[in-house]
């Protein structure tokens, strides 16, 4: 009888934290998005102002739009960047393949903040890249990369790489190499061995893939912020700018909460399909 | 610094046989070089990062221009005021996030990885959840929470927040490892030990110890490396990446680069030492 | 914190009616908001009150600042706001902090934390409604919306004017009462500047001498101008022929029509915070918006290409002002470091370094002193640079310069921000 119990003690105390400091917080937040009132004023006060939702999907329909679109181009081109490198790992990395994988994963243990702004200098409209190519004319002087949604994308693809890529690994690592030996021997060519039978054993990780890449790459906003300009501006930095700098907190709320059920809706429906089993797997993987 | 699950291999098997490797010289080394031209970008803001530690900037502030080789700013390390009791911070705050996660997260991992229970896929969703809801909507949260609650922001806040978003990658990850391991190891410790409780130190912990490790060290660089969730909830306080995103914005010192190479290497030894760890361990 | 006697129900009232919260009030209160407050219950919470809860009053001032300071003070400020050097070793520190330490014996934990007037308030606002320690003892805060709304609610400390013999001898006329702050009840200034334009002299096509050239591509090209997010509605208006100071939202449409055609003319790259620095000394931005201080120090300082240019329709004054919040440890020793930036040597090391409008009228004279000295010791190049800046009329405006500039929109209140916001921030978050 007791140990039935046993896994209810184990979630326990994890489990009271999470409640606390992160379901709990999730529903303070829809409390807050249905506030009015101002802060210069005196405070906010609850009621039912359902008001703000459509107010901030009028305002907000540009930047939402936006952020999906960034995201969805973010997650195809890590998809493609991370997926030969993973492939290549995986299959041909031999006794070097975690060390590879760390290898990959090792710049990403300095603050982002820093290394965004590294990327910074070098893509400075008169930098070290920059500035040759416009000495020697191959560039006109008024050519920038900063400040364009070309750089902001590249950001996030760049910061979000390893959470494409592990779960790649993850689940190409586990193909057995004998199942390709099968298929040559069966006649087939290289290509056709990886279509056939890689690409769809390594689907689960392609869509894990997907998911945690997009998901977060949608509420990013350090990016737009820092290598940004007019037209860039994602959801994410509304969100930011309405809580620490406008302090108009329920409709920063609102937004949130916005941004939350969408994305929880395509988790739902993935979850659905595929279970969840294989996104934890990915992310256990990131250790 | 890896709990990658090893594939499971069907017993009697020794090792795989030979692949067969493609005839054209040429495209063999398209993947590779790929590869490495995929790390040597994935590294290259490293690189400026630690060329610029040596940047010999006039006063203290320094921007994208490089204007010489000094060693200064690597012999005071703690001389930009404010950047040293951030950095502090930053070093109080995540051993101690990090080790209560570890702890709180590996109950959880081994309670969804061994035990089938009611519940079980709801909790399964919260981890998912809490591992890819975008940081900007549980940093504002917490803050709505705290403020709602009227407890003062601080390094306490700070603490409790990351502790928040760590518990699920510990989790994961200790579930991972506990899903891989022999369920006849523990059953032989019941029978030879008197509770369970005792299995549990003895068998148990050991197996999943590098999962422990790993879930520390990846609850340790979140935490250590969070922005956006610790700018919502730190109010008066800073901590090493707060500091350097409002520093940036006149231009931050190379002590900044400094510090950034000693976590870089301090993270490159922490992976070899794992790497290595994990080629002395046989397959368990 | 203070030592008042425990609350009677006079001072009850009167605290209720200067819309001061205590904790207890932000449970209690109906609809518990963030600061959420109702006259009921306010009153329901003096009633129940414990007299520990309470943080500082805005009242009985004598009471806060007297006594003897603390052994530590925060000042929390804005970044290059301070003077800096370097010692011996290679450590970063400030000069006049130094001194003020030596003298009083009080230790300074002074960070560069603000970075935004809202941003900043927005950290500390939940704190100062809850009547807890912000965690700073001395505040720089720009006159504008969040100075009016800090002084209104009590969130900071009414100052104690016999604690000030320094200000009272050596502040400018415009330090002293301005309009904002009638008898600097709530703060003194720390510094002043001009908001106008600053350009590198290499990149642009000839001189930038007014607000039009930077939305003229033949001058700046494209992509290559910074706005600052804060000041450009003010500014545009006045160089639009409007006064800010009597503006409405008819005129905020006008300003924001002429946002708009600068956006469309593409010679906008991005809309700044305080930021605006790195990118203009690095040539990202051929010119920009910039705070008179910033682009001064970056040409006599750092010797780049810049220069620094009062538009022709007229320019935005601020000031920034020190501030005690309430709650504060240690307001003493508050009152004591704001006198002693009022007195003229400590003022003039300030000023040398940031180049920033100085409260203190003698520094000009002090800093001419200077010049000459070094200039007989052979500091020639370092000499006629404070000769520059005593000379300056960005740091010594006379009247006529002062005429041309304005202050910008003050009469703050939530709706009508909300307004200003809604016609404004969709020219930056577009």
């Amino acid at each position: 009888m007791r140990r039935k119990l046993v896994p209810y003690y184990l979630l326990s105390p994890g489990g009271l934290f999470l409640l606390v400091f992160f379901l709990i917080p999730l529903g303070i937040m829809v409390y807050t998005s249905l506030e009015s009132g101002g802060l210069l004023s005196g405070g906010f006060r609850f009621s039912w102002a359902f008001e703000n939702y459509t107010n901030v999907l009028g305002q907000y329909r540009v930047q939402f739009v936006r952020s999906l679109v960034y995201s969805i181009i973010v997650t195809v081109v890590a998809l493609l960047l991370a997926y030969p490198m993973t492939y290549w790992i995986a299959f041909y990395g031999g006794k070097w393949k975690t060390s590879l994988l760390l290898l990959i994963l090792v710049p990403f243990f300095v603050s982002f903040v820093i290394r965004t702004i590294q990327w910074k200098f070098i893509l400075g409209d008169f930098g070290p890249i920059l500035g040759p190519l416009k000495n020697i004319g191959l560039l006109p002087d008024s050519f920038r990369i900063l400040a364009t949604p070309f750089a902001v994308v590249a950001g996030i693809t760049y910061n979000f790489l390893p959470f494409t890529a592990l779960p790649l690994y993850v689940a190409l690592e586990r193909i057995d190499e004998r199942l390709i030996e099968a298929a040559k021997d069966l006649y087939a060519s290289r290509w056709e061995a990886f279509r056939r039978v890689v690409w769809p054993l390594s689907l689960p990780g392609v869509f894990a893939a997907f998911l945690l890449t997009f998901v977060p790459a949608t509420g990013d906003y350090v990016n737009a912020s820092l290598l940004g300009g007019p037209g860039t501006t994602m959801i994410g930095n509304i969100i930011q700018v309405k809580f620490l700098t406008e302090l108009d907190y329920p409709e920063a709320a609102a937004l949130s909460v916005i941004l939350m059920v969408v994305m929880l809706l395509l988790a739902t429906v993935y979850a659905r399909i595929l279970g969840t089993e294989d996104v934890q797997r990915a992310a256990g993987a990131t250790a | 610094m890896s709990a990658v699950a090893a594939p499971a291999r069907t017993p009697g098997e020794l090792t795989p046989a030979p692949l067969n490797r493609p005839r054209r010289r040429w495209t063999r080394f398209i993947l590779p070089m790929y590869t490495i031209a995929m790390i040597v970008y994935l590294a290259s803001p490293i690189f400026v990062m630690i060329l610029y530690s040596f940047n010999d900037v006039p006063l203290d502030r320094q921007n994208a221009h490089f204007w010489g080789f000094t060693t200064d700013w690597w012999k005071n390390i703690l001389g930009i005021p404010g950047l040293g009791d951030a950095f502090k911070n930053s070093l109080r705050i995540a051993p101690i996030s990090a080790a209560i996660a570890t702890a709180l997260g590996a109950l959880f991992g081994l309670a969804l990885g061994r035990y089938r229970f009611r519940g079980l896929r709801l909790v399964d969703f919260v981890i998912f959840l809490a591992i890819a809801v975008p940081e900007i909507v549980l940093g504002s949260s917490l803050l709505s929470m705290f403020v709602l609650a009227g407890v003062p922001l601080g390094l306490t806040t700070i603490i409790l927040s990351h502790i928040g978003f760590s518990i699920a990658f510990v989790a994961v990850t200790v579930r991972a490892r506990v899903q891989g391991l022999d369920r006849n190891l523990e059953d032989a410790a019941q029978d030879l030990f008197a509770s369970p409780i005792a299995a549990f130190f003895k068998v148990t912990l050991p197996l999943i110890a590098p999962a422990l490790l790993a879930g520390f060290l990846l609850a340790f660089v979140l935490s250590l490396d969070d922005f956006v969730i610790t700018n919502f909830v730190a109010g008066p306080k800073t901590t090493f990446p707060l500091w350097v995103y409002g520093a940036q914005k006149i231009g931050f010192p190379p002590t900044v680069n400094v510090m950034g190479t000693i976590l870089f290497t301090a993270g490159v030894m922490a992976a070899a030492v794992s790497v290595l760890a994990q080629r002395r361990r046989s397959s368990l | 914190m203070s030592d008042h006697p425990k609350a009677d129900e006079q001072a009850a009232v009167q605290r209720a009616l200067e819309y001061r919260l205590t904790r207890r009030s932000l449970l209690k209160g109906a609809g518990a908001g963030i600061a959420g407050f109702s006259l009921a219950s306010l009153l329901a919470a003096c009633g129940s009150d414990d007299g520990g809860t309470s943080g500082g009053e805005a009242t009985a001032s004598q009471n806060v600042f007297g006594g003897q300071p603390g052994d530590t003070l925060n000042f929390a400020n804005w970044p290059a706001y301070m003077d800096q050097a370097k010692d011996k070793d290679g450590n970063v520190y400030h000069p006049t902090l130094r001194t003020f330490e030596q003298q009083t014996g009080i230790k300074v934990n002074y960070t560069d934390v603000i970075n935004d007037n809202a941003e900043f308030f927005g950290k500390i606002q939940p704190l100062l409604a809850g009547g807890d320690d912000p965690g700073y003892d001395l505040i720089v805060i720009s006159a504008g919306r969040y100075f009016t709304t800090l002084a209104n609610n009590g969130w900071v400390y009414e100052l104690d004017p016999t604690k000030r013999p320094n200000f009272d001898a050596n502040a400018a006329s415009w330090a002293k009462d301005p309009f904002y702050d009638p008898g600097n009840k709530y703060g003194m200034a720390w510094q002043s500047g001009i908001t106008g334009i600053g350009y590198n002299t290499k990149l642009v096509n000839g001189s930038i001498t007014k607000m039009d050239d930077l939305a003229n591509p033949a001058k700046v090209g494209t992509n290559s101008v910074g706005m600052i997010t804060e000041d450009m509605p003010n500014l545009v208006m006045i160089n639009l022929g409007i006064d800010p100071t009597t503006s409405g939202p008819d005129e905020w449409k006008e300003a924001a029509a002429w946002l708009q055609m600068q956006k469309e003319s593409g010679t906008v790259r991005a809309y700044y915070g305080n930021d605006y620095l790195p990118d203009l000394q690095e040539g990202n931005l051929k010119a920009s918006m910039a705070w008179s201080g910033d682009v001064l120090y970056s040409k006599v300082w750092l010797l780049l290409d810049m220069e620094y240019v009062f538009p022709e329709g007229g320019a935005l004054l601020f000031i920034d002002n020190m501030m005690v919040p309430a709650g504060a440890q240690n307001p003493a020793g508050a009152a004591e470091i704001m006198d002693f930036y009022y007195e003229p040597q400590n003022a003039k090391k300030l000023t040398e370094w940031i180049l920033y409008m100085s409260p203190v009228p003698k520094t000009k004279k002090l800093i001419m002193e200077d010049a000459e000295k070094n200039f007989d010791q052979g500091y020639k190049g370092y000499a006629r640079k404070l000769e520059a800046t005593a000379n300056s009329p960005f740091l010594y405006p006379d009247e006529e310069f002062l005429s041309r500039t304005s202050w910008g929109f003050a009469d703050w209140t939530d709706e009508t921000a909300e307004e200003w916001d809604s016609i404004f921030l969709p020219i930056s978050q577009g």
